[in-house]
């Protein structure tokens, strides 16, 4: 059996060593990223199939729960581990050629830090420990939005910042409540004495993590950072920012309003919130020049679709969601990573200076296609079953309110599909600029899995969608988070 | 007068988190929003404390045997105020050099000026 802690302390570890191997030289810092990168992956599989069976609790340092920290690994949690690993796998074998300016062993050093603070969020069981992790992550991604040093990337990465620094001081005043009201740390201790506590501190306190949360989760009001620093990071960074940093906060918030709070009646608001989430973002990509704008609108538009699925409630709704922030980790990762080459080779960032560059970089914009088509939510890629899995879900609550929201979502697809298409003419238009060559191998590799794993499970669904059922009665089943944590004394 | 001596604690936190707040929301120099967001944290701080704390209490420590468990303070949000103040720190040290870049580059620290990237 493999420690599930391995998933946290490697590429802390690996964070770590990174300035000792610069001493030998700079350029062993981007295979330390890739070989951890590629640990993990390894760690997440020979995990899945014992955490089908059994969830896996880790008691750090052996204080039994509620007194130490405690890792918890189950379907849900193990699921967004996966999607970190993988994801946090391809962009540095894309890194390895892409990231050529600056200090790259500063870049990797932080890179692998963002992967330990994402991790750390999604396996963690205590509350303050999700925090520290939480502001691992936050703090690595304000720097690394800032790496290029240019006159965007540090506006974005100090607007990013003050957002994320408010959001974090609003996390700890909850964490300061909670502890005065329950006066423990772990969550599946406060989850089961905070149905006999009575206070309005506790809505405050609730309040206040949606805040907090949001912030990352990029959640409608609280998302004003989120296109200038996805579309000011370098291309590596705006793809793990949008293909899971924005889903662990997303993570953070299902957590805390699910597992903790147990507060089923806020649903309603959620799914109101992701729905005008969803409008908006797509309304704004819409009238976007900015190819790295564009995306970074559209995932807005993505993480209210899955705040709407994780709102509808069931367990269908949940497993929908997971899927679809599975589809979109793939697509838009695989679409910020295309953009990245096509960018460095078109010389501009507006969609206008594009025109042709499909004929000329055939591979990497056949395999932006693809991963345009799945976000739209065209058939035989990943993007069609899960949204369907969501509408599905949604109709079948046989509620009015959720009839009403699902107009919205078909809506908010319209909108997406006339835009990617304007997007995707002017790439395969055939004017244009001559003497523009097809990208590197090095990045290509990592754009072919991704359209291949997209491909793959698009026309598959199986392959996934028991784990996927799994992990969302896994969410669901909150006394039995309760039973395995304290249980296991 | 009692209700401020039991409360006194939460009132100054709470009053340095909304002035902090307050500093962040209408101040323009990017470094006084950065002076709010570490008076927001020293509010937290001060609250998390406040929330283990006992009136004369003691440390907890059993140094010798007539302390008693019940008049020592809670030890827990002291140790959750050393990691905090250090993430505060961290996040003051990259504020501060990522205004640096930016005076560099823009030569102001106006927020309402430093306005290329907008919806």
């Amino acid at each position: 059996m493999v420690n599930p802690v391995l998933l946290i302390v490697i590429p802390l570890g690996g964070a770590f060593a990174i300035p000792l191997f610069g001493f030998i030289s700079k350029h062993i810092s981007k295979y330390v990223s890739l070989i951890v990168a590629l640990g993990m992956t390894v760690i997440v599989g020979i995990l899945i199939p014992e955490v089908l069976n059994n969830p896996i609790v880790v008691k750090i340092g052996g204080f039994k729960p509620p007194f130490g920290i405690n890792l918890f690994v189950s379907p849900f949690s193990l699921f967004f581990a996966g999607i970190i690993s993988l994801l946090g796998f391809l962009v540095s074998i894309y890194a390895i050629r892409y990231i050529k300016e600056g200090d790259i062993d500063k870049y990797h050093l932080l890179f692998l830090l963002f992967l330990a603070g994402a991790t750390g969020v999604v396996l963690t069981g205590d509350i303050f420990n999700m925090f520290v992790f939480f502001e691992i992550l936050c703090i690595s991604s304000y720097a690394l939005v800032a790496y290029n040093r240019d006159k965007n990337g540090v506006e974005a990465g100090i607007k990013y910042l003050i957002q994320g620094s408010v959001g974090s001081a609003f996390i700890l005043i909850g964490i300061a409540l909670l502890y005065g009201l329950c006066g423990s740390l772990n969550m599946a201790d406060i989850a089961s004495q905070i149905h006999s506590v009575n206070s309005p501190l506790l809505s405050l306190a609730l309040f206040l993590f949606i805040t907090g949360f949001g912030v990352e989760g990029a959640i409608f009001p609280l998302n004003g950072w989120l296109p200038d620093a996805h579309s000011s990071a370098p291309s590596t960074i705006s793809a793990v920012l949008s293909g899971f940093a924005i889903e662990v906060g997303l993570y953070a918030v299902l957590r805390i309003v699910g597992t903790v709070f147990g507060a089923t009646d806020i649903l309603y608001f959620l799914a109101g919130l992701g729905i005008f989430t969803l409008l908006i973002g797509e309304l704004s990509a819409f009238k976007q020049n900015d190819i790295k704008r564009l995306l970074a609108y559209s995932s807005i538009g993505q993480i209210g679709l899955i705040l709407f699925a994780f709102s509808v409630g069931t367990p269908e709704g949940i497993a929908g969601g997971l899927f679809h922030v599975l589809s979109h980790a793939l697509s838009k990762g695989l679409l910020f990573l295309a953009a990245g080459y096509m960018i460095y080779k078109a010389g501009s960032r507006e969609i206008g200076k594009m025109k042709g560059i499909g004929l000329k970089m055939p591979i990497t914009s056949f395999c932006f296609l693809i991963a345009a088509f799945s976000l739209v939510g065209l058939p035989p890629f990943v993007g069609f079953p899960s949204k369907f899995m969501i509408i599905k879900s949604a109709l079948l609550t046989a509620q009015g309110y959720f009839f009403f929201l699902v107009g919205a979502v078909l809506l908010g697809t319209v909108i997406e599909i006339s835009y990617f298409f304007k997007l995707l003419q002017n790439i395969f238009s055939r004017t244009g600029e001559e003497k523009i060559d097809e990208a590197p191998l090095g990045a290509l590799i990592p754009i072919v899995i991704l359209a291949v794993i997209i491909l793959a499970v698009g026309v598959y669904p199986e392959i996934v969608s028991k784990f996927l059922h799994l992990a969302a009665y896994d969410f669901m089943d909150r006394m039995g988070y309760i039973n395995n944590i304290l249980g296991a004394l | 007068m009692e209700f401020i001596e039991n409360y006194l604690y939460y009132i100054a936190s709470f009053g340095l988190i909304l002035i902090g707040l307050y500093i962040m929301l209408v101040k323009k120099n990017l470094i006084k929003m950065i002076i709010g967001l570490s008076i927001i944290d020293t509010g937290v701080n001060i609250l998390l404390i406040s929330m283990g704390y006992l009136k004369e209490g003691t440390a907890p420590i059993f140094s010798h045997k007539d302390l008693l468990p019940s008049r020592m303070v809670d030890p827990v949000p002291q140790a959750l105020v050393l990691t905090a103040i250090v993430i505060g720190v961290a996040i003051l040290a990259l504020a501060l050099t990522l205004t640096i870049v930016l005076y560099r580059h823009y030569g102001t620290l106006n927020v309402r000026k430093i306005r290329d990237l907008k919806w």
